[in-house]
Formats: C-alpha cells, structure tokens, sequence
C-alpha cells in the first residue's frame, strides 16, 4: 500500500501542495485526476524522493519510504527524458542496475521488455534516432525494467497513438492483477473512468473527492432524465424538490435539490400530465462531469487562505 | 562493492565509456597525436640540418684560410672554406646560393661579397679572422711570438667556485614543468568543461528526474566527476606517454632529471585540480538549462583559469623562484597548475609542497560541499536560469 500522507509544500511564496493525502492499496489502479498546477507532479516528485517535502509523510507498506524502498517504485515523470546518444538496450539496462538490479536481472528485463513493447528490432539504436511514439514506448520500459512493486505514472498517456494507449492500458491492468498499486495522473477522464478502481480529485495541493467512479456518483447531486415529448418548456421548472432544469438528451434534464420518493413520484405525474412519457431515468454523470462540479464546488468553498497559484 | 557506492560506479562506468566510444575523443586524441609527431620530425629536422656557414675565398685574402677556421668554433659556427678561382667565378657562385660569402683582396681589409647581407655569427667570424691576422702582423714587427703570447693568455683565467652549481638539465626540467602545466590546464579545462556539459544535457533531456529516482545527487555528481575523470587522465597519459617518447626519439629529454617523481607529481596533482574544478563546472552547468546557457556559467569559471594559467606560465618562464610565482602556487585555484611544474624545476621547497597540498586538499573539500549543494538545488529546476542565491539555500538531505 502507497500512502500520501499530509504532504505540504511550497515554492517560494507559492503553495504548491496543502495536506495533499491519498492512498494506493495494492492491486488498485488509482487515476489521479486535477487541473495543471492542482499538484499532482509535486506529489509525485516528492513520493520518489526527487523534491523533499516541507511537511508528511510518505509510506509503502506502512513504512516510510527511503533510498532503498523508493527503488522498488517504477517512475514515468511527467518531463519524459532519456539519454538521447544511448542504445536502448545499454539505456534500459543502465536504468534496471540503477535501481539495484543485478547485470544479468537488468539485460534480462530489457530483452523482455523491449521484446513486449515491439522495440526488440530498435535495442541497438540510439534514443534519439527513434519516432517520438517509440520514445514514449521506451520511456515506459525504463519505468518497468527495474521489475517495480509500485507504479507512479505522470501523465503516462499523454502523446500516445491510439494502439499506444492500448498497449499502456494493457500493461496497467497486467500490474494491477498482479497486485502492485498502480496510480497515474491523466487529464483523458473517459480512459481514468473506463481503467481506474479509485479515483482522486486534486484542487489547489489538497484532494477534494476520492472514491470509485460510482462513489464519487453518489456525492454528486441526483438528476433525472424525462423524455416526454409532447410536454411544453419549463414544465418542470416549478416542481417541488426540483433544483434546475435543462433541455438535453433527447429531453429534459433536472437537477434535484432532494431526491426522496415524493420528488421523484411528484415529477413522473406531472411528466405523465404532459403526454406520453418516453424515457425516465436516472443519469449517470461522466466522470468528466463529477469532475467539473467538484472543482467548481470546491473553490465555492475554498477558505479565503492566501492565494494559491500552484506551481 | 557496497550499495551505496555500486550507483557511483555504475554511473562512473557510463560516463566513462559514452566518452571514450564518442569519435570526438578518438579523433581528438588522434590529431593531438599526430601533430605531436609532425612537431617531432621537424624538430628532428631542424636539430640534424645543422648549417655549415660555406665561404668562398679568392686572391690575397687565401690567407686568411687559417685564422677564420681558428675564429669559427669560438662562435660556434661550422665553416666550410673554399678557394675560389677568380672574383667572377666566387660571386657567381654566391648569387647562385651555393656560397654564402666570397671574401677577395686584401686580408686584413678583405671585401665580402654576400647575397642580400652577411649572417651576423658569419660577420664576426671574419672580424675575429682579420683582426687576428693584423695583430699577429703588428706583434712579429715588434719581435713577439704570437703563438707564446697566445699560449700565455691562454693559461691565465679564473676558477670559479659556485655555491649553487647550475643544473645542466635545467632546461629539461623547465621543459617538463611547462608540458606538465600545459597538459594540467589543457586537460582541467577540456574534461571540466565536459562534466558541465553532461550536467547540462542531463537537465536537457529530463533525464536526471528519473536517475535522481534512483540515486542521490551526490552519488551522480560523484560518479559524473569519477568517470570524466577517468577518461581526462587516460587521455593525459596517452598524450604524456607519447610526448615522452617522442621528446627522448628526438634526444631533447635525457633519463633521470626528476622525470619520474614529475610524472608522480602531475598525476597526483590532476587528480586533486580534477576533483575542484570538475565540481565547480558541474555546479555551474546545474544553474542552466539548456546548452547554449552553457558557455555563459562557465566563462567566469574558466577566464579565471585562463587568467591564472597565462600569468603563472609567464612567471614560470621568467622567474619560477620569484615572490609572485611562489605566491601564485600556493593559491588554492592555481597550486594544481603550478606546483606541479614548480617541483619539476627543483625550485619548491618541500614545506611549500605540503603547504600546497593541504590548502587545495581543504579547498577542495569546500568546494565539494558547496558544489554539491548548488548541484543538488539546482539541477531538478528546469527553465530560467537558477540563481546562485537560491541554489545556495537550504539543500535537501
């Protein structure tokens, strides 16, 4: 288990991070989701040890992490760098025997590695000499090769083709079954939705919502979906228990200020009075949605602290 | 090897072979080495061409023959005299450049006729000829031998007792000292001005982010400093090994003349000035970001060692035992360029040595501290340029 716990950090006169907390539990896949500048780089930086934090902790295994257990950690920086003039088997190798492995581990794991990534043709070239998604594909072997128990990924879709993407959700899923916490950040909140177990919402260096896709759901206000085609606009505007209404799929969409069961019975009679009722349901957010209001929300009641513009 | 140090190695390792695979110190030692030895075969050239001065005389002055072969050793000229059939024949000769003086009439007042204008050490030697004839002219009418006169002279002289006899390898030591400093400076600035690039490239392509995942900073400035040393000293030793053996195929360079404890002395003294200013390079080229920000961090850094190196080259010429030489010698910065060359002459005393010594080991350590610090601060920050107040601030553990 990876726990983030009560992080603060600042640059500066800058707040980048403010009692950021979260936890990994292992064979989880965790998205880690939040504006630019929200914190998530420094939160990962600081896990692998690359910047010190001003204040908490971080633990694997309910120990703090140090040198030695930070190796046991596989790390895509959100920066993707490699060596340009070296081959990418010695480049894969030299990385694997960084974090501890032995010569014959590392050339093992970067055969492997590169034979899994379609890069077994490309060992003996130089980085630089490869197209930008054989780069990425490096890039991602060199957070694997050292075998890792954990994975943090900054942004690890971002500049993927599509079959790219593929291979990376692939290899995700493969280390979260095999019981490593797996957490990645990722502004692409439709692949953070279909991949991730748990989600996390950052704003400002703090997270404001952590939960499944569905537990996040049930934070959100309730709506309702009613397809009554012959019904007259802002029927339901006056209705009891009934927030807000808007015109979309297919329909009309409310927002419930109360979702008990008169409300909900108070809107299909009058939906009902209107004509036939097609469609009457309840909404599923998007993530992307859940996403928007959290945020929105949480800057509604954000404390008035000093003013934050994360680094 | 221990966990702590097996990085260290790893990355020295890396450093070492990226450098030495690159064509750039292949090619770069090769052509040192070439010119090397163009330099040798002219020298070598030049020392076995030696001139014999050829002088064509014709007439009266014939008489001259003797005296100008008595005159030409004591200025160290070799003399050829050929006698000449006529003026005509002898001045042709000389436009034809296979004389460089026909001397015709007269002995003592003789005329010389040269191509353009009379060799100076040429010119005296036949001073030395015809004053040597009117004197013996002058002594004989006045019933004087001129050989007893001369043997007389000849016996007389001091004998002159030296408290500090002059080394006759002094020129040789002062050879191997300039070399020693020359190679000292050359191979300081060359493999320093390489650690700041490779710092630099580091922070260029975000490489150091996932490195410094795995490693310490200082773990990486060390064995950055280590591998790049490593290839400076190999390439010192190449190029020294081949000077030396070049200069004793040449003949300029005798065995013995402290040639060993010199070589002792430059390779400790390199390691110690690879150590300062590699460290200084690398914090500097930590400030920047990308390579064209290199050359403005480092010039400081390296005008003060061109400074130093051109000023201490000049002092070690003129005056290697002076006030300002031995001042310049014992300054941290400079000891590893000049002490060196300092002791190869034979003119640092032992206490001055260990002086040195202490001062760039205590030196160095400073800046080790201090590099290490502004390395560690800034070398994670991309961008601008970072600071050297805010890489000087609270480093990380």
């Amino acid at each position: 288990m990876l726990e983030i716990d009560g992080i603060s950090k600042r640059f500066g006169s800058t707040v980048a991070l403010d009692g950021m907390t979260f936890s990994v539990r292992p064979g989880e896949l965790y998205g880690f989701v939040g504006a630019n500048g929200a914190g998530k780089t420094t939160t990962m930086r600081i896990a692998l040890g690359v910047l010190e934090p001003d204040a908490g902790e971080v633990r694997l295994d309910g120990q703090p992490l140090d040198a030695v257990s930070r190796r046991r950690i596989g790390y895509m920086p959100e920066e993707r760098g490699l060596y340009p003039r070296m081959a990418v088997g010695t480049q894969l190798r030299y990385l694997a025997e960084l974090r501890g492995r032995s010569a014959a581990e590392a050339r093992a794991a970067a055969d492997r590695w590169t034979e899994r990534l379609g890069l077994a043709e490309r060992r003996g070239e130089e980085v630089q000499r490869l197209s930008l998604g054989n780069q990425q594909r490096v890039q991602l072997a060199a957070a694997l090769v050292a075998d890792p128990d954990v994975l943090v990924l900054d942004e690890p879709f971002s500049g993927l083709d599509p079959m790219a993407v593929d291979v990376m959700s692939e290899v995700l899923r493969e280390r979260r079954d095999a019981g490593a916490p797996v957490v990645f950040s990722s502004h692409q909140l439709e692949l953070v939705e279909r991949l991730c177990d748990r989600v996390g919402i950052v704003r400002a260096g703090r997270t404001v919502a952590e939960g499944t896709v569905d537990e996040l759901r049930e934070t959100s206000a309730t709506e309702l979906v009613v397809v009554a085609p012959d019904a007259p606009a802002g029927w339901a505007d006056a209705l009891p228990g009934v927030a807000a209404t808007r015109a979309a799929e297919g329909g009309t969409v409310l927002t419930l200020s109360d979702a008990s069961e008169s409300t909900l019975s108070g809107v299909l009679d009058a939906a009902r009075r209107t004509g036939p009722v097609h469609e009457f349901r309840r909404r599923r957010p998007a993530l992307a949605e859940i996403y928007r209001d959290t945020v929105a929300g949480a800057a509604a009641t954000a404390p008035t602290a000093a003013p934050r513009t994360a680094a | 090897m221990t966990p702590i140090l097996r990085p260290v190695g790893l990355i020295a390792r890396r450093e070492f072979a990226a450098k030495v695979r690159g064509r750039a110190f292949v090619v770069g030692t090769l052509v040192v080495l070439v010119l090397l030895g163009v330099y040798a075969a002219v020298v070598a050239t030049l020392a076995s061409g030696e001139d014999t001065a050829r002088v064509g005389l014709t007439g009266p002055a014939v008489a001259l023959t003797d005296p100008l072969q008595r005159a030409a050793p004591t200025e160290g000229l070799t003399l050829a005299v050929l006698p000449q059939p006529d003026t005509g024949a002898g001045e042709a000769a000389v436009r034809a450049g296979d004389l460089d003086a026909l001397i015709s009439g007269d002995p003592v007042r003789p005329r010389v006729f040269v191509e353009s204008e009379p060799d100076a050490q040429l010119e005296r030697v036949v001073v030395d000829a015809t004053s040597a004839l009117a004197r013996d002219a002058y002594l004989r009418a006045r019933g004087v031998d001129p050989a007893a006169l001369d043997a007389a002279v000849g016996e007389s002289g001091p004998a002159i007792v030296a408290a500090e006899p002059p080394d006759p390898q002094a020129g040789q030591r002062l050879g191997l000292g300039l070399a020693g400093a020359f190679l000292l400076f050359f191979s300081i600035q060359t493999y320093g001005a390489m650690v700041a690039q490779g710092v630099v490239e580091e922070k260029a392509s975000r490489v150091v982010e996932i490195v410094l995942s795995s490693v310490r900073p200082w773990q990486l400035l060390l064995g950055k400093v280590l591998g790049l040393g490593a290839v400076g000293l190999l390439q010192l030793v190449v190029l020294g090994g081949a000077g030396l053996a070049v200069a004793g195929v040449a003949g300029v360079l005798a065995p013995g003349a402290g040639l060993v404890s010199t070589l002792v002395s430059v390779l400790v003294w390199y390691l110690l000035g690879f150590a300062l200013y590699a460290t200084v390079f690398a914090a500097a080229g930590s400030l920047v970001s990308r390579q064209e920000d290199t050359q403005s961090v480092l010039s400081p850094v390296t005008i003060t060692v061109l400074l130093g190196f051109v000023v201490g080259f000049n002092l070690l010429t003129s005056d290697p035992r002076g006030t300002p030489m031995t001042v310049l010698s014992l300054v941290p910065p400079f000891s590893p360029l000049f002490m060196p060359a300092r002791i190869a002459l034979g003119v640092a005393p032992a206490g001055q040595v260990v002086l040195a010594f202490a001062l760039t080991l205590a030196f160095t350590a400073v800046v080790l501290w201090l590099g290490g610090r502004i390395y560690t601060n800034s070398v994670l920050r991309t961008g601008a340029r970072v600071g050297l107040r805010e890489a000087l601030g609270r480093a990380r553990a």
